[in-house]
């Protein structure tokens, strides 16, 4: 039995002992860092808009536009700025970031609205406090690096900051998905690292952590009968032995 | 290792299950299913305007399907509402019978409702106290699934089974958290962490020391003792 478990020790903390050591180093990393700053949301603020002007009851009703469109699963009121719309649901996820059609329509006048360049760039300006200017807008289709979960296309505003803040706008919804910048890009990579996941896949259900897990479970709990068997022996002693 | 050698246990044993499960699974996505069914314009027979007049500070109207009835949502000073789009009937705070009713319809499973019950304060901890007041309808099942539905909207608020439970509680000793919040930066984890990473490059030390060197050298002699033999041979040719 001991004989296993030393062999079985050894071999295994030689196949992942590297990998134990960047598991303690990231989870450290996790322990120690800024959550605020891993965030990416240092430049980002609550929007500063004014409540559109006109009464809810004086939209144009629901049912107008449910009519228009029949093949709607639901109808929100949301705002685009300050100018409110409803924004038509026509295929649901079961998550928002799972994937959804959408359609948005004007409150006031009833048309179909897109979000295109200049609207997702005011959108972003309007949650954006820094003082960069916009120097990049691009129509990302997922996955997408910053956020790997969000499976609809968005629209990435790049600000020129220190952070490097980019600012992502759901192309289908008008919705804010995020920011993120070099912070957040920073402790991604922990995150990379402790979850093995290489590929950014967003999530730690990869095939390559499995195998190391389960040898890992076969590290400690050889590790754990190899300790039990010394302490018995009484190999763990303050003093030593007088022999 | 007398110290930190249970820690590296519970965090391989409680690491594992985590990647071993698939998250999506844990969460409980495949216990509801998201209906694709469209509103019917036509069975919008109480009108928007009524609405209005009936709640003259109605905000955030919405429109959608309470299982198969059309129905309105709305904040009515402060308080989330739902009435039938057909007779502009009240019908949040939500009754027993309809929110078993929802939950059959939201469950992908077959099992039987075997408790429900309303929760309006003190919630467990996994469900978060701004969803509150919810209905609790918990399934025969041996994953125990629970759905939690918001008595105002009639929403499928969140999910929960044994397998996500037993997920939070293997997370929090991952972390090793064992107070209320799961806060990763705890000074325990901290401690634990220091102490880990000596024994890790140690125990990194020993793999070089007694398995690395002996397999290069014994490569080495091997080399070295077929060219030994080599030479030998070529000795006795000669």
């Amino acid at each position: 039995m001991m004989f296993w478990a030393r062999k079985i020790h050894r071999w295994a903390s030689l196949l992942i002992g590297l990998q134990v050591l960047i598991w303690i180093v990231s989870g450290l990393a996790f322990n120690v860092m800024d959550k605020n700053k891993a965030s990416g949301n240092t430049y980002r603020q609550t929007f500063i808009v004014t409540k559109p002007a006109i009464a809810e009851s004086k939209l144009l009703p629901v049912e107008k536009i449910l009519q228009a469109h029949p093949d709607t699963i639901e109808l929100r009121r949301t705002n685009i700025l300050s100018a409110p719309y409803y924004l038509l649901t026509h295929k649901k996820g079961l998550y928002r970031h799972f994937a959804n059609s959408y359609h948005l329509v004007n409150a006031v006048t009833g048309k179909l609205t897109l979000i295109n360049e200049q609207l997702a760039v005011d959108i972003a300006k309007a949650s954006y406090s820094g003082a960069g200017d916009v120097d990049a807008i691009t129509l990302l289709m997922p996955p997408i690096a910053d956020f790997p979960k969000q499976q609809n296309p968005n629209w990435q505003i790049n600000f020129a900051d220190d952070l490097s803040t980019s600012v992502y706008v759901e192309q289908g919804s008008g919705r804010l998905v995020g920011h993120s910048n070099s912070d957040k890009r920073f402790a991604d990579f922990f995150y990379m690292l402790h979850f093995m996941d290489y590929g950014s896949a967003g999530h730690f259900n990869s095939i390559q952590i499995m195998l190391f897990a389960f040898v890992t479970l076969w590290l400690s709990l050889s590790g754990l009968i190899w300790t039990i068997n010394m302490f018995s022996k009484g190999k763990y002693r303050l003093k030593r032995r007088e022999n | 290792m007398l110290f930190i050698g249970s820690q590296f246990v519970i965090w391989s044993i409680t690491g594992a299950y985590m990647v071993f499960f698939d998250i999506d699974y844990i969460h409980g996505d495949s216990l509801v299913i998201t209906h694709q069914n469209t509103i019917k314009p036509e069975n919008l027979t109480y009108p928007s305007q009524a609405l209005f007049q009936q709640y003259p500070d109605a905000k955030n109207l919405s429109v959608g399907l309470l299982v198969n009835r059309e129905v309105y949502r709305f904040n009515n000073l402060g308080q989330q509402l739902t009435i039938d789009a057909r007779t502009g009937e009240l019908l949040s705070p939500l009754d027993k019978n309809n929110a078993i009713a929802i939950a059959k319809h939201a469950f992908s499973g077959d099992s039987e409702i075997i408790n429900v019950e309303i929760i309006t304060h003190n919630p467990p901890f996994e469900i978060r106290s701004r969803h509150l007041p919810v209905w609790r309808i918990d399934f025969d099942h041996f994953q125990s699934p629970t759905l939690y539905i918001a008595t105002n909207s009639g929403i499928v608020v969140t999910k929960r089974h044994d397998f996500w439970r037993l997920f939070d509680w293997m997370f929090r000793f991952h972390i090793m958290e064992y107070g209320g919040e799961s806060d990763v930066s705890n000074w325990l984890l901290f401690i634990m962490t220091l102490f880990a990473l000596l024994a890790a490059l140690s125990g990194l030390v020993l793999t070089y020391v007694k398995m690395i060197k002996p397999l290069i050298f014994s490569s080495k002699n091997r080399q070295n003792n077929a060219k030994k033999s080599i030479l030998l041979a070529n000795g006795e040719q000669s």
